[in-house]
């Protein structure tokens, strides 16, 4: 066992000695390939067959900036960051709050914004961290929302869903107490629900940012003076307007 | 009848059964224990960790007896109603098999965990279905639909003579199936069904799609945390293997015992 694992790893980093593609060759290619989920409204989602959404929006302008092309590519949260490591793709823009353990296997541009887990469950059910005892919660799998709940002292049973959506759906249909996850989506799935449902308290705070392999450095720079660009030309702040009513950089 | 014989060669009797049954109970029992060892010796991602794969194998086993027994039993019964001769008899099983066979399973499981409770409370039946529960029904129906048509096919198999010596010799047609016909044809099905058992233990891992914690999902909770892929899907594919293996020798063993002497 032991040993077909070390073969297998071998031939893993092997088969990954192919390099990320550095700045010179997306620029010379023209087309910069992005990735994300397309199912977290606000920030990404899949409108039939149109992608769009706040982080959508701004990885578009900041392409532009860039004077690139972008190829949008979707994959399931928990194999976005996989996929960027065997260069499947450029770079991923899908709120991947920025996490030591994450750091350890990508290379996270500065936060394009900051935002917090939130608990969110239906009318009369529980509001604080302190409220989750004993309670059922659902969750996305891979995310840090996941993370976080576990560590809630006494927390029930977290239940794991392969979408945001589909944890969602499990509150709604009475499956479980609360659900956790973004604090914007969940001001969302608030206004959306009429007063079925209500907000309670940020279990974390966390910083969002754009995933580039790691290493590959020249990319993570200029992804980086594009933001910075972005924010100071009033750009960043129309999209996150549009979205929000609110600019949602980190302060 | 009651005269007691001394046949040739028994089939299987009770004591024989549970005694394969104590032991393929232990079988999986020392197999989990090996398991744990096992991962538990492996370095990171997997070593500490080997616990939630232990518990997501245990599950992946539960859904798989509970949903292979129902599932049996409802292929045994639509099974027969497709041998019938009469057309209502016939026809639901028949419409059942058309549904399931013709539709896929994670969408089956999707169903029963998403839009069933829903549909049965429009209809006044307050049905709370725990995600166990779920994919317990959408997988016994499932196995049930093609365990159906398995055991229509040993009916068939079984010579018309048999059935017309056994009504000749004055047994109604119930006690007829029952005595003479399902005997024989149940010995020759198990290959086949042990066929479906195998393949429903893999399609549990379905049920990952609604959040029950079973193999794949314990593999994908820890494989989208460690961003190693390749450690944790080999685990999981060896842990399947494993559980595959031991049933099956077992399920050999099983068939070797409901040989009879005439073949």
């Amino acid at each position: 066992m032991k040993k077909t694992l070390l073969t297998l790893t071998t031939l893993a980093l092997l088969a990954s000695v192919a390099e990320a593609r550095t700045w010179a060759d997306i620029k010379s290619s023209g087309t910069i390939k992005i990735a994300t989920e397309g199912a977290f409204p606000p920030f990404n989602l899949l409108k039939g067959k149109e992608l769009t959404g706040f982080e959508v929006d701004l990885a578009n302008a900041l392409a532009k900036g860039m004077g690139l092309k972008v190829q949008w590519v979707t994959q399931p949260f928990e194999n976005l960051l996989i996929g960027l490591n065997q260069d499947r793709y450029d770079f991923v823009i899908a709120s991947h709050g920025i996490t030591p353990e994450r750091l350890r296997a990508v290379d996270f541009t500065n936060p394009h914004y900051c935002t917090g887990g939130a608990i969110v469950s239906r009318v009369g059910g529980p509001k604080t961290a302190a409220d989750l005892k004993g309670k059922t919660v659902a969750v996305q799998v891979g995310t840090t929302y996941l993370q976080n709940v576990s560590k809630v002292p006494g927390v029930g049973s977290v239940k794991t869903f392969p979408k945001d959506t589909d944890a969602q759906a499990a509150l709604m249909a009475g499956r479980v107490d609360s659900w956790v996850g973004d604090k914007f989506t969940g001001l969302d799935l608030v206004k959306a629900q009429k007063g079925k449902l209500v907000q309670g308290a940020l279990l974390f705070n966390e910083r969002i940012g754009m995933a580039v392999k790691k290493g590959n450095s020249s990319l993570l720079k200029e992804l980086n003076s594009a933001l910075a660009k972005a924010m100071q030309d009033g750009t960043y702040a129309k999209i996150s307007g549009e979205y929000f009513g609110q600019d949602i950089r980190c302060r | 009848m009651t005269v007691p014989k001394v046949a040739p060669r028994q089939p299987l009797g009770g004591l024989a059964l549970l005694g394969w049954l104590v032991g393929a109970a232990a079988a999986f029992f020392l197999l989990f224990l090996l398991i744990t060892l096992i991962l538990r010796r492996i370095p990171d991602p997997i070593g500490p960790r080997a616990d939630l794969f232990v518990q997501g194998a245990q599950m992946t086993l539960q859904l798989t007896l509970v949903s292979g027994l129902i599932g049996l039993v409802v292929g045994i019964v639509a099974g027969i109603m497709r041998t019938s001769a009469l057309w209502i008899v016939r026809a639901p099983a028949g419409l059942f098999i058309w549904l399931i066979r013709g539709t896929p399973l994670l969408v089956q499981i999707l169903f029963v965990y998403n839009a069933l409770p829903p549909l049965l409370q429009g209809i006044g039946i307050k049905a709370e279905l725990n995600e166990f529960w779920s994919a317990v029904i959408a997988l016994a129906l499932n196995v049930g639909a093609y365990n159906a048509e398995v055991i229509r096919a040993g009916i068939l198999a079984i010579p018309r003579g048999q059935t017309e010596a056994a009504r000749s010799l004055g047994l109604s047609g119930g006690q007829t199936m029952q005595t003479v016909v399902l005997p024989q044809a149940l010995r020759i099905v198990v290959p086949p069904l042990v066929n479906n058992v195998v393949a429903l233990l893999k399609d549990s891992s379905l049920a990952s799609s609604i959040a029950l914690l079973e193999l794949t999902l314990a593999g994908s909770r820890v494989s989208s945390e460690t961003f190693q892929p390749i450690p944790v899907l080999t685990t999981v594919a060896a842990v399947y293997l494993a559980l595959t293996t031991v049933m099956t020798l077992f399920t050999d063993q099983l068939e070797r015992r409901v040989k009879i002497a005439t073949r």
